[in-house]
């Protein structure tokens, strides 16, 4: 029923920016697909060359056997959500779920059933006859996406749909969406600079940067190996460092570090990447004897955060901010005060090594 | 579920149609190429026929005949060219009486706390709905050589023809057209700074003339060019109260009416043509860069003002509103007493116009009006969506075409078209629907400026959602665009039909023995000696443009109320 969509070495330059660099992707049937990147990387432009707003410079794009690249918008039957929802602001709910339909001239009788039957799968039945204006921003991207499944899209395109809403309905509709596409089967794209959304949501994550794809993979593998020192920064956090390589270790400051992933590269400088969940505090959360002596370093607590289910923690290490994060339990059985010295526990898997460390954009 | 699964089958069967968005395609560049060759054929075409016959020996082009003798004419001889120095005279006095009346009227209504705000902006705001010749009708019953209050009050031989006369008309004609910029500009112009410099203990006047005028700059500049280009280009004042004293426009009229010297007027239309266009390009360019300036953060909020500052700014904007008011009193009042100013005794004899035209004036007048507003609304917004969302080839081109109209001085263009268009294959030269063509392009500008503006509030994903859906072009402009532009179509069309009404110079080449306006009426009645009927006449149109407003205010409210507020919502 569904196809392949594919994408094969699209390039889009604006002048003399390049905004996408030969790109190459193929999304399955049923898949839910994420681009995620900061603004200006590139996604939106890549989603409006599908959605056939907007024209690669070159490359091609195709659905099953057909190529798209001259296809018009409505003839490729993709849906779209936006940010601003953008619904007719002159029609009701029903009149904006039917305007697909009316479009592809559906008999009157069966369009008011699909409608109904939209209505009623995204819980809008008391407010069809309701104006967008009278519905709150949740209720509106519900009314967007039920006009775009309606026509029962080949493939879903969403552009951060969510990004516009209060934080609680944005976690409510993730489920919502997510739901929808399990139930219905149906292909989704979907845009987001938001790295919790894409990580909760999608079956593959798309990191964008500058235009190219830097790693694509499941969320697990996203987080777990990111591929880039960018990526282990924009996807959740981490704490970085700057050392040299001696054998399986790292030297940083005074102390040597044994790392597991040494190999993956061969640099004499490298920058090693640890996420503040990853760091152990000996003594609070992990007892000593399952310790490698030589990758414990002492540091001063310099700030406490409460964040609700961990608490952040501040160090100061040989003069350099470092976070670590400890659930909020293990903290509750045995707090840390101001100004008490820790012990740091890095266990030599929690390290990402990196040949290079990006730019940080301030 | 299994519902929804069988549902889905059957909605496979439907498409959109290929054949449609086919021919959809050709939707754009038709409308893109409509509006190119109405702008070419009914713009352009008669403004070379006016350079052809300006430059070029009997009109004829070819290298033998260019020649500057036209030009020579007008130079050298000191009847005609006092035209040109009093055209600048007139327009410079005016330009600085207009710009610096204004500027206070509108720092009084957005920045001081005076009571009767509402009132004033509706009283400045009405010599928009009468010809720009009630001023001089008004003037010359007041102050003229049988005036009531020159004559009759002071028994002096003073009167106000000539300069003086043209000077207060356009004064008084130019004042909504400067307030409505000056107004925006103050209005936008955050406050705060003015409290923060205050604050750090700058005196008032310090804060006025450091904070307050700096930052309305461009405003000041753009009503002053607005004001120069209305005033050297206006025809009805100058050739109502002017007396001997000629203008550039009066002068083309005078050329080709009275001595049947179109290359003459040919001529001075492009003299005329060099200050105003020079006045529009200042506004224009000014206008664009003063959007940078309105800041989202404007604070509608005004701190009390002081006692003595309020009473002046009071008297003040009472003192203009008293001046717009006894215009419009005197011309109506005017039009029912036996005898200005000797017998007030109430009268009709004036509304049985001795005129041929009449009646029958004020009827064509008034349906060309109403086409003038519907046509001219509706090109104007279709030409905008179709430039504006689907950003066609040449659509800077079209844009500048589109903004040209307002350079150019109504009484040139309706030159132009003589020239152009008295042939007898142009089978509508001579009939009413010339003068709807040419109405409609005069005032092609501002429709699209506002048809634009108005198209940029509605969000763009709104079209892309359509397009998405299915939607081709024809059912998202008339299903979606059309409708959440109701508001900004009625105001456009008010403003066709309110100009239509009251225009004299566009078309005052253009009547004919068979087709009369009635603000044309005024200038032939009042130049056969009929004052009394041409105040009528003036009543007349002014009555019908009011009934017009309330109506369309009617309609607004009945039709506007919830589109308004859902784009609002929406955007």
């Amino acid at each position: 029923m569904s196809k392949q969509l594919v994408l094969k070495n699209i390039s889009k330059s604006f002048g003399s920016l390049i905004a996408l660099d030969k790109v190459n992707l193929t999304v399955e049937p049923g898949e839910f697909v994420c681009f995620l990147g900061p603004s200006g990387c590139g996604k939106t432009t890549l989603l409006r060359i599908i959605t056939g707003f907007e024209f690669q410079t070159s490359g091609d794009i195709s659905y099953g056997d057909i190529n798209l690249n001259n296809v018009i918008p409505q003839k490729r039957d993709f849906g779209i959500v936006f940010q601003s929802y953008a619904l007719f602001p002159n029609m009701t709910v029903s009149q904006n779920i039917a305007f697909g339909l009316t479009m592809r001239k559906m008999p009157k009788h069966l369009i008011y059933k699909r409608v109904d039957e939209m209505l009623e799968l995204m819980g809008l039945g008391e407010w069809k006859t309701h104006y967008p204006s009278q519905l709150s921003g949740g209720q509106q991207q519900r009314v967007a996406l039920a006009r775009a499944i309606a026509i029962k899209p080949n493939v879903l395109l969403l552009d951060e749909p969510l990004s516009a809403l209060d934080a609680k309905i944005r976690v409510r509709l993730r489920a919502v969406i997510k739901r929808l596409q399990q139930d219905l089967g149906i292909t989704m794209i979907y845009v987001t600079h938001d790295q919790e959304e894409a990580l909760s949501m999608a079956d593959r994550v798309v990191v964008m940067r500058e235009g190219q794809f830097r790693q694509v993979g499941s969320p697990w593998e996203i987080y777990k190996k990111p591929k880039t020192s960018f990526i282990a920064e924009f996807v959740g956090t981490s704490n970085f460092f700057e050392g040299r390589k001696k054998g399986g270790s790292v030297i940083y400051g005074q102390s040597s570090l044994k790392v597991s992933a040494m190999d993956t590269v061969d640099t004499e400088t490298v920058y090693l990447a640890v996420r503040p969940e990853d760091i152990e505090i000996v003594g609070t959360t992990i007892a000593k004897e399952s310790c490698l002596a030589s990758n414990i370093i002492d540091a001063k607590a310099e700030l406490i955060t409460f964040l609700g289910p961990v608490v952040s923690i501040t160090v100061n290490l040989e003069g350099k901010e470092l976070t670590v994060d400890i659930a909020q339990k293990e903290f509750a059985k045995k707090p840390i005060a101001l100004n008490d010295t820790l012990h740091l526990y890095f266990p030599p898997d929690a390290f990402h090594v990196y040949s290079e460390i990006f730019r940080k954009l301030i | 579920m299994n519902s929804t699964q069988r549902e889905d089958t059957s909605i496979d069967n439907y498409t959109v149609s290929s054949a449609r968005m086919e021919f959809d395609k050709f939707i754009v560049p038709t409308v893109t190429i409509f509006i190119l060759i109405l702008l070419f054929f009914f713009m352009l075409f008669p403004l070379w026929m006016i350079l052809k016959l300006s430059f070029f020996k009997g009109g004829e082009l070819a290298l033998a005949n260019f020649t500057l003798s036209n030009f020579k004419q007008y130079f050298t001889t000191a009847y005609t060219l006092r035209s040109l120095w009093h055209s600048l005279y007139i327009s410079a006095v005016t330009t600085g009486i207009v710009t610096v009346i204004i500027f206070f009227f509108a720092y009084a209504l957005t920045r001081t706390t005076i009571a009767g705000k509402t009132f004033f902006r509706n009283i400045i705001m009405m010599p928009l709905v009468a010809p720009s010749i009630v001023q001089a009708l008004a003037l010359i019953y007041l102050f003229g050589r049988n005036g009531l209050i020159t004559s009759h009050f002071f028994h002096t031989d003073w009167n106000i023809y000539g300069a003086t006369g043209i000077i207060v008309s356009e004064v008084l004609y130019c004042l909504p057209h400067a307030f409505v910029i000056l107004f925006t500009t103050l209005s936008a112009v955050d406050i705060r700074l003015d409290e923060a410099a205050e604050s750090l203990g700058a005196s008032p006047f310090k804060v006025f003339t450091r904070i307050t005028l700096p930052s309305a700059k461009y405003g000041i500049i753009s009503a002053a060019a607005l004001t120069f280009n209305l005033t050297i280009t206006d025809f009805g004042n100058p050739v109502v109260i002017g007396g001997n004293y000629s203008v550039l426009a009066t002068e083309i009229y005078a050329q080709v009416t009275n001595l049947y010297r179109f290359d003459l007027g040919a001529t001075i239309s492009i003299i005329l043509l060099v200050p105003s266009l020079g006045a529009f390009m200042l506004n224009y360019y000014i206008s664009r860069k003063s959007f940078s300036m309105i800041s989202g953060a404007a604070r509608p909020f005004i701190p009390p003002t002081r006692r003595f500052k309020k009473i002046l700014y009071s008297t003040f904007c009472y003192l203009v509103a008293f001046s717009i008011i006894m215009i419009f009193a005197t011309v109506i009042i005017g039009s029912f007493v036996k005898t200005w100013p000797y017998d007030w005794s109430f009268t009709l004899q004036h509304y049985k116009f001795p005129s041929i035209g009449g009646y029958s004036a004020i009827w064509t007048s008034l349906w060309i009006s109403l086409i003038v507003g519907i046509v001219g609304s509706f090109i104007t917004l279709i030409a905008a969506y179709a430039m504006e969302t689907r950003k066609p080839y040449f659509k800077q081109v079209v844009y500048f075409f589109s903004v040209m109209p307002a350079a150019i001085p109504g009484l040139v263009m309706g030159l132009g078209y003589i020239l152009a268009f008295n042939k007898p294959y142009y089978w509508f030269y001579g009939t009413p629907w010339i003068i709807v063509i040419n109405i409609v392009i005069c005032n092609f500008t501002l429709g699209i400026l506002s048809s634009v503006s108005n198209l940029k509030n509605i969000d763009s994903s709104i079209e892309e959602a359509s397009i998405s859906l299915g939607g081709d072009t024809l059912s998202t402009f008339f299903k979606i665009i059309f409708p959440l532009s109701r508001v900004a179509f009625i105001q456009n069309f008010t403003y066709f039909f309110m100009r239509s009404m009251t225009t004299i110079s566009a078309v005052i080449f253009l009547v004919s023995a068979s087709v009369h306006l009635a603000a044309i009426e005024i200038i032939m009645l009042d130049n056969d000696g009929w004052t009394a009927s041409a105040n009528a006449m003036c009543t007349c149109i002014i009555a019908i443009v009011f009934v017009m407003l309330g109506l369309l205010h009617l309609i607004n409210k009945w039709a506007g109320g919830k589109t308004s507020k859902d784009v609002m919502a929406t955007s």
